[in-house]
């Protein structure tokens, strides 16, 4: 059944029903995903998807339901658990956006993206992964070299008046290099995400992959003690993007933010700007509208370390007697309107990378983080994280470490950081928006070494 | 959910180009997911998931493409489209499945299906779940509370002749405890799951489960920084087996051995554990969370052992990874839904039950960590490095079990800790997960009864 039909007969039936406000989230994706093993297609996927979600207010309480497959069954199974989920529902309805408001003029569809073939997508793969396993012999195995693309369409309808369209694509390779000396293996990786396939170098990846997991060979043990820190920027975004959360108003409303109360307050050092912007052209969260048809806009959540708001949608700035900022998202079709940033980061500044460690007699480098999802208190803003990285002796990277933990407190990191640097990167990792921060330096954290 | 001879035309459809097998697995998925906040029910959704995923292998090629345009024309095109990544020589099979579908003699029964049940019982029992959470100690801020159920239909049809469907039927409640004094928040949590109907949520003891919540948010936050440095640690049974899950069952999956990416590969009949060990993965346990009939690529589950008294005895393997590997499937191909194609993953994974008594165990430690509840972790599976949260620590000193720790993080590698075990109780538990690996996020279960290991390295907030 197509789109339009279907969600004709949803409205029609729906306000035979009783259900006065309804609307239709449509969202389709398109992908195509290839994975390469020694010279070999090990992996080659390719996907199309679509899935609506509905929410309607039945009884002055708001329902939600999913489905997968657009059929006339499908109508009658969506509204009949828009009713009798909405019949368990305290909370006040949320509200339907009427729209008639402008959108800003962008276009986040490459198509010429859409034109690269499967064969060159392959070949680039293919490439990259010769070029590894020969730029050094101690690499030992390319545990995963693959290329995906994605192309997003979305739609938001309600019987309000409200029609929206929107679509994204993007491509992204991440290659991971395992490298062995003697009895020790170390891994690294190597991630690009692009609208432009051009722009992809296959010397350039493959370098960085290699380059990034040699460095790690020859680990020693360090005396365990508080040290200053650099984040490389990887390690440092996701960082960020485990504590997103505090920001939403959401969390905020419902007193699982430790940046309750603290608006027009420090909550970090001058160092530290943090802005969201829907309109990166290489964002994988750009767009025009959120997931409520709000018109999204940039927003500078943290500006020298004052904190200036939060993210809204409508319910939470209804409640705060605010506008929303346009941050009402969904995760897809399958969620609740949430509040989530679109594409998120620390704001870079002049500083070189190496600016950060050049002055230190002693400190640490963390290049990546890992348990992230485990050994962090997302509320707290506790973290006990597994790390790698290296030792900084009189301002020269002396070597690498043994396994680190690090431990510490997001918010105090927050207040500690001493300098940030110009090479802002978003993290590849899933989850909540599109983070992304440069390379950071906090003054001081407890470092473990195995 | 699709007639035969529509699947018959698209297992042939996906071999014109010369693959030597095609799969088709279709899925109808049913599933509820509430959630009460602080005594709202904040979250309630119901959902359809519907879809195809047709699988093209030739030789070492593996090709997977999926939809959920279930017409015909959809469904012969996503087929055409897999097979233009296989170049082999152009064939004309024609795929003819048998009469009936394979009959299978349900290892689990359901007696309440999630859909047939009001959503007010399930929420009466969220409820009361919640209610023993916030009566259990002043200092406790609120109670999460959710269930999750879904009603998984699903038919696996291949070129080689299977043709089988299956119902799984799951159901979780997970209990989130929140203490707070003011300054400090922690929380607490219990997730018992089961592949089960709303029965298995009406029978659970909330008194054990939600008080268990409950205590562990109100103890952590009278806990003490955990030290750091090196350490025997004594890990409870259930969840406590999760460590060895990721330390050692990803190690131990198809998907890393068949490309020599495990520190496990190639040492079948090699001693890599103490003689204390015995690892099991047995999919056919009545209804527990982990279990099913048949795997996503229809081949019947079955108690497969890893690891007998140290000793390796064989890996869990899927069909694509049976032929890099010259084995044959051991029943291991999951994959989380149709948007996956599968691999070879755990399902309910345990050491087995040794002979000391948890009082022994820890009479016999002098000065160390006992792990009563662990969290989530992860492995690296190249090196076998690891990282764990312990969600409830203690210190033990003199043989006792001493004052509670906060922050605690294991980290270690796999190979050397299971070799470091030095003490298995007799007291087995499983506890529910979810696992995410390349073909998604799955219910396994993890199990153990207590161990203690000689040696892991603790990194706590006091250095």
């Amino acid at each position: 059944m197509e789109l339009t039909n279907f969600r004709d007969q949803l409205f029609a039936k729906g306000e035979k029903l009783g259900i006065t406000d309804l609307e239709v989230y449509y969202e389709k994706q398109d992908s195509f995903s290839c994975k390469v093993f020694k010279g070999e297609v090990d992996g080659y996927e390719s996907s199309s998807v679509r899935g609506v979600s509905v929410r309607g207010v039945y009884q002055d309480k708001m329902g939600y339901a999913y489905t997968e497959k657009l059929d006339e069954e499908s109508v009658s199974f969506l509204l009949n658990s828009v009713q009798e989920n909405a019949a368990l529902m305290e909370e006040e309805p949320e509200e339907l956006f009427e729209g008639n408001v402008d959108y800003q003029d962008y276009d986040f569809f490459s198509p010429a993206l859409t034109d690269v073939s499967a064969e060159e997508k392959l070949a680039l793969v293919k490439e990259i992964e010769a070029k590894i396993l020969a730029y050094d012999e101690r690499v030992v195995q390319v545990g995963y070299a693959a290329l995906s693309d994605q192309s997003i369409e979305k739609a938001i309808f309600n019987n309000k008046g409200l029609a929206l369209q929107d679509k994204n694509n993007f491509l992204y390779v991440i290659f991971s290099v395992t490298v062995k000396e003697g009895e020790e293996i170390k891994s690294g990786f190597s991630f690009k995400l692009t609208k432009d396939f051009a722009t992809l170098n296959a010397d350039e990846i493959a370098k960085e992959a290699v380059e990034k997991s040699l460095s790690q060979l020859g680990g020693k043990e360090y005396p365990n003690k508080k040290y200053p820190v650099i984040f490389q920027n990887f390690a440092a975004s996701s960082l960020v993007a485990t504590f997103v959360s505090s920001f939403s108003a959401e969390y905020v409303q419902k007193g699982q933010s430790q940046l309750k109360g603290k608006l027009g307050e420090k909550i970090a050092s001058d160092h530290v700007t943090l802005s969201d912007n829907p309109f990166l052209p290489e964002g994988t969260q750009s767009g025009t509208f959120d997931s409520e048809g709000v018109p999204t806009r940039e927003v500078t959540v943290v500006e020298n370390g004052e904190l200036k708001t939060y993210f809204h949608n409508l319910k939470t700035a209804k409640k705060d007697g605010v506008e929303s900022t346009g941050h009402g998202y969904k995760s897809s079709y399958k969620g609740t309107i949430e509040v989530t940033p679109s594409n998120f980061y620390v704001v870079p500044t002049e500083n070189k990378y190496e600016d950060l460690y050049s002055g230190l007699e002693e400190g640490i480098i963390i290049t990546d983080l890992q348990g992230l999802h485990s050994g962090a208190n997302p509320i707290s803003g506790d973290f006990s994280l597994a790390a790698n990285g290296f030792y900084v002796k009189d301002g020269k990277i002396a070597g690498p470490t043994n396994l680190m933990t690090i431990a510490g407190n997001f918010f105090d990191v927050l207040k500690d950081v001493e300098q940030v640097a110009d090479d802002l990167e978003f993290s590849p990792g899933g989850g909540v928006g599109f983070i992304g921060s440069p390379s950071i330096k906090v003054k001081s954290l407890s470092v473990t070494v195995d | 959910m699709l007639n035969k001879s529509l699947i018959e035309d698209v297992l042939s459809a996906a071999l014109t180009t010369g693959g030597d097998f095609s799969e088709v697995f279709v899925e109808d998925r049913y599933t509820n997911n509430m959630k009460l906040q602080g005594g709202r029910l904040e979250t309630n959704l119901s959902g359809r998931d519907f879809g195809v995923g047709i699988r093209v292998f030739k030789g070492l090629q593996s090709v997977y493409a999926f939809t959920n345009d279930f017409s015909q024309e959809g469904l012969i095109q996503a087929a055409k489209t897999a097979a233009q990544a296989i170049q082999g020589a152009p064939t004309d099979k024609t795929i003819v499945l048998p009469m009936e579908k394979q009959t299978l003699q349900t290892l689990h029964p359901i007696e309440l299906l999630p859909n047939s049940v009001e959503k007010t019982r399930k929420l009466a029992v969220m409820r009361k779940a919640n209610e023993i959470v916030t009566n259990y100690d002043p200092s406790i801020a609120q109670g999460i509370i959710s269930v999750v159920d879904e009603e998984q239909n699903i038919l696996v049809a291949n070129s080689e002749g299977t043709f089988a469907e299956d119902k799984r039927v799951r159901s979780r409640m997970s209990i989130v405890a929140v203490a707070s004094d003011g300054s400090d928040m922690q929380t607490g949590h219990y997730g018992p799951g089961a592949h089960q109907g709303f029965e298995f949520i009406e029978n659970l003891d909330l008194n054990h489960y939600a008080k268990e919540a409950a205590r562990i948010a109100v103890t952590m936050l009278n806990a003490d920084p955990a030290p750091s440095g090196k350490f025997p640690v004594i890990i409870d049974n259930e969840f406590g087996g999760v460590i060895f899950h990721e330390a050692c069952g990803h190690g131990l999956e198809a998907s890393s051995v068949a490309k020599n990416n495990s520190v496990f590969a190639n040492r079948v009949g090699e001693k890599v554990a103490s003689d204390l060990v015995t690892y099991i993965d047995d999919g056919t346990l009545p209804n527990e969370w982990g279990s099913l009939n048949i795997d996503d690529e229809g081949e019947k589950t079955r108690k497969n052992t890893l690891i007998e008294n140290g000793i390796l005895k064989g890996y869990m393997i899927d069909k694509f990874n049976a032929r890099r590997m010259n084995a044959e499937s051991t029943g291991s191909g999951r994959r989380e839904s149709y948007k996956f194609a599968p691999t070879s993953r755990m399902t309910n994974t345990y050491i087995a039950p040794g002979k000391s008594t948890p009082e022994e165990i820890i009479a016999n430690t002098e000065h160390g960590i006992y792990a009563k509840y662990m969290g989530g972790g992860s492995v690296n599976t190249a090196t076998g490095d690891y990282n764990f949260a312990i969600n409830e620590a203690y210190l033990v000193k003199n043989g006792k079990i001493d004052k509670p720790l906060r922050g605690a993080t294991l980290v270690g590698n796999g190979a050397k800790t299971i070799q470091k075990i030095d003490m298995v109780g007799n007291n087995l538990g499983h506890g529910a997960g979810m696992c995410g690996a390349s073909s998604g996020s799955l219910p396994v279960n993890v199990g153990q009864p207590m161990v203690r290991v000689s040696e892991i390295t603790v990194g706590g907030t006091e250095a």
